[in-house]
């Protein structure tokens, strides 16, 4: 009997303590409103990585720009401002920036900020081997003329300069910390705010705490979180009981789940393409994609208007072009330059001495290539004659599969639309990364040549000329520019960072 | 018991070598491109190549598991290759998230499914299978979908509980029971259903023992003959039932952390091995073989507490 009794004293007990759990919470919840203005929660599925700027890279920029400043401001609509360096110019020759950095500011470790500091930084992102590493790519030398100027030295003009000391080339990292294996997990800038890493789950939540000697403006929070998730729907349920406060959404259930509590605030915005990127122009994998007119059937075949409805509800924008409205060199009636038409598709394949059709094997990636996606392609494209067939490959050796053994003569991808040309001419274009196989022609090589060397604000007519020169040579087949939502709730106001998937940690501010 | 113990503490260490050997020749295997991972898809090849090179990606095998060997027995796990934090204090701060949890779930199984298994072997009849079919709805219930459902009412709709995020013990003890109620929630409907058939079961058949009817026969009390002797002598097959779905839990840790967004050691795992972050998958795993091997000893040692035949010499 005595058992008996103990058992009930422990059941009663557990009771006891989860109802004491559901009156703490509801507190809480209370508590937590009143104070929401001097918190900032944010949620991201861009996993966090070192916080070593020299491994930074573009994506990741919220995470370092609460304890690190850059050189340059990049604001909310792609516009360059002062920030650890207050004025900067080219000389003729568009080799040689000078810099004038700011007076009288000091990392957390006590250290001053200053021309050798930025030296010291510069080098350090150039040789360190991180992503973004090629950011850097031209500079030659930095040159020390006193504590508070440097002049960047560079190979050859780099119009895409301004725009990576804008973002992760930019960073400025304690110059005593600079090459240690601790800046990755206790970082050290100038920036608004210290790591409190007490409170901090490498990898999962980090939390940031208001830095009171900051040189600028008072940070508007006290305390700002940055969590991680590996799913959008805890994002979401997140947001809606309030333990988050703003955060990105992609995928379309969870952008409409947000948008049916009258709560939270959905802003669209469109910042990735998705498409077919046809990596072997040239043929040398798939000899049919060495012949423009095969390029331009599959574009024509590319029935656009069906998948952003059938794969995106509609959320998005089709189109045929790779650059964005916000891009130089945009020409919005190239969205439209392949209607769908699968007679003129056979008719150009017939041309193009492929009347019968070929295979083309794609890899299937998770979270890119759905199912839907690629029986809709298949479909579509079967329709003219082209037989696709889908590789399936898990994640990390897909990579190796597509960018190294170049196994593949194209594939099926998001990606983001830059602000300024160069950086799509970099990154899509030239030879690199996205153009494994190298192709090149004399039409792009001459534009590209000319972009390389004009400042960025003047590069509009060459980079619509190479765009519709892209365009005609179905480099691509781009689907759609896609619909993301940045969701707030009342407590914060936030705008969308041009140029950028995510908003900058500057772009938050309380809403009362 | 010393040896035994002593006996089967050398078999573990033995089990972690031949482990950890065959999960770093696993990892091995697919060639997973850390470096183009670590540096993203607008990183050059030669960038990439570099990077796998400086992680000593490009040497044999078992030159990297000899080197990580070393390391190992000398207390030096390395660093995320990812995150580069070190990941003895990664593991420090995720494990008690997950252990929270499993061992609150093992808590909760125990007690409710004695109650409940012993109440229906004992009255039998209508209670008994009450018991019995929702044991086998509360078993044949997907767990992600008892979180889901669990999620959406409890913190999403009533706001009782927290849908995300993790309190730590030390911060706040409320705060720490109100992040982990739920999870334990959810996971705990699948393993009471299992266990509590199972102590239905075993003390049902012990009831019907001769020994027992010359108890009663004796006039000893109905309760104590329950408690002190059917229930010990059901015992042994409940615990080892509960031993091992402590040891299942692990699994689903994976699922209620990546719903709930808690940052324990089952999404960290996830997240970690995609990535192919080769430091932290070796901690977890040592870790996780630890934890088996001390569960089962533990097990193996709890079951002789009330049956002294089940004993181990």
């Amino acid at each position: 009997m005595k058992t008996t009794r103990i058992l009930a004293a422990v059941v009663a007990a557990g009771v006891a303590a989860t109802l004491a759990a559901c009156s703490g919470s509801g507190g809480g919840a209370a508590g937590t409103a009143a104070q929401h203005s001097d918190t900032l929660a944010i949620g991201t599925m861009t996993a966090a990585a070192s916080l070593d700027p020299t491994q930074a890279t573009g994506s990741g920029m919220p995470y370092y720009q609460a304890v690190y400043d850059t050189l340059i401001l990049r604001k909310a609509d792609g516009t360059y401002a002062p920030m650890l360096a207050t004025e900067w110019s080219y000389d003729d020759t568009r080799t040689a920036l000078s810099l004038t950095l700011r007076q009288g500011v000091t990392f957390t470790d006590g250290s001053a900020f200053d021309g050798a500091a930025v030296k010291k930084n510069l080098i350090a992102f150039r040789d360190g081997g991180g992503g973004s590493a090629t950011e850097l790519s031209a500079l030659k030398s930095v040159k020390v003329v006193d504590a508070h100027h440097v002049v960047l030295e560079l190979k050859q003009p780099d119009p895409g300069l301004l725009f990576s000391l804008s973002d992760a080339a930019g960073l400025v990292a304690s110059p005593t910390k600079i090459g240690s294996k601790d800046l990755a997990t206790q970082p050290d800038g100038t920036g608004p705010y210290t790591l409190d890493t007490a409170s901090t789950a490498i990898g999962s939540k980090y939390v940031f705490t208001r830095k009171a000697d900051y040189w600028g403006d008072k940070a508007a929070y006290k305390t700002v979180t940055i969590s991680s998730f590996d799913n959008e729907n805890a994002i979401v349920n997140g947001l809606k009981t309030g333990q988050l406060n703003t955060a990105i959404l992609q995928t379309v259930d969870q952008q409409t789940a947000a948008e049916s509590d009258t709560k939270l605030t959905s802003q669209k915005f469109e910042f990735d393409f998705q498409g077919l990127i046809l990596f072997d122009r040239a043929g040398a994998l798939n000899k049919a994609l060495g012949d423009v007119k095969v390029r331009q059937a599959i574009n024509y075949a590319i029935d656009r208007d069906a998948l952003l409805t059938g794969l995106r509800q509609g959320r998005g924008t089709v189109t045929s072009q790779i650059w964005g409205p916000d891009t130089p060199g945009y020409e919005k009636s190239l969205d439209d330059a392949y209607p769908y038409d699968p007679a003129k598709a056979k008719q150009l394949l017939a041309e193009a001495g492929y009347a019968d059709g070929f295979t083309l094997t794609l890899p299937a990636l998770a979270g890119i290539t759905t199912d839907a996606m690629t029986s809709a392609l298949s479909t579509q494209l079967k329709k003219v004659g082209i037989t696709l067939k889908w590789d399936s490959l898990d994640g990390s050796t897909a990579l190796q599969k597509i960018f190294r053994d170049r196994a593949y003569a194209g594939m099926v991808m998001n990606l983001g639309q830059a602000t300024d040309a160069w950086t799509v001419v970099q990154a899509a274009i030239l030879p690199g990364t996205f153009n494994m196989f190298g192709y090149t022609d004399p039409t792009v090589t001459k534009l590209a040549a000319k972009i390389a060397a004009e400042p960025a604000d003047q590069a509009g007519a060459d980079a619509k000329a190479l765009n519709e020169h892209v365009v005609d040579q179905a480099w691509f087949a781009p689907f759609y520019r896609m619909t993301y939502t940045l969701v707030t709730d009342q407590t914060v106001k936030a705008t969308t960072q041009s140029g950028m998937a995510v908003p900058s940690l500057y772009d938050y501010t309380p809403a009362s | 018991m010393t040896t035994f113990v002593l006996r089967r503490l050398a078999a573990g260490i033995f089990l972690l070598l031949v482990i950890s050997f065959l999960t770093f020749a696993l990892l091995s295997v697919p060639h997973t491109d850390v470096g183009r991972a670590l540096l993203g898809q607008n990183a050059s090849q030669a960038a990439v190549d570099a990077r796998n090179a400086s992680l000593g990606l490009d040497r044999p095998m078992l030159a990297q598991y000899a080197d990580w060997l070393s390391h190992a027995v000398r207390g030096d796990l390395g660093r995320s290759w990812f995150t580069g934090e070190d990941v003895w204090s990664a593991l420090a701060t995720r494990l008690p998230v997950t252990l929270s949890i499993v061992v609150g779930v093992t808590l909760v199984t125990a007690v409710l499914s004695l109650l409940l298994g012993v109440w229906a072997a004992v009255r039998g009849g209508v209670v008994d299978r009450l018991v019995q079919v929702l044991s086998v709805i509360g078993y044949a219930l997907p767990g992600f979908l008892v979180t889901l459902v669990l999620v959406l009412v409890f913190a999403v709709q009533l706001r009782w509980f927290p849908a995300i995020g993790y309190i730590p013990f030390t911060q706040s003890p409320s705060g720490w029971l109100s992040t982990v109620t739920l999870p334990i929630a959810a996971l705990s409907v699948g393993a009471v259903a299992g266990v509590a058939q199972q102590v239905r079961g075993s003390v049902a058949d012990v009831l019907e023992r001769d020994f027992v009817r010359t108890l009663r026969a004796r006039g000893l009390p109905p309760g104590r003959i329950l408690f002190r002797h059917v229930v010990r002598n059901a015992s042994a097959p409940a615990l080892t039932v509960l031993g091992l779905q402590f040891v299942g839990l692990l699994g689903g840790a994976v699922l209620v952390e990546q719903i709930f967004g808690l940052p324990g050691i089952g999404s960290m795992t996830v997240q970690y091995t995609t990535r192919g972050d080769i430091p932290v998958i070796m901690g977890l795993v040592m870790v996780s073989v630890v934890g088996v091997v001390v569960v089962n000893l533990v097990v193996d040692v709890l079951v002789g507490v009330p049956n002294p035949k089940a004993r181990v010499a």
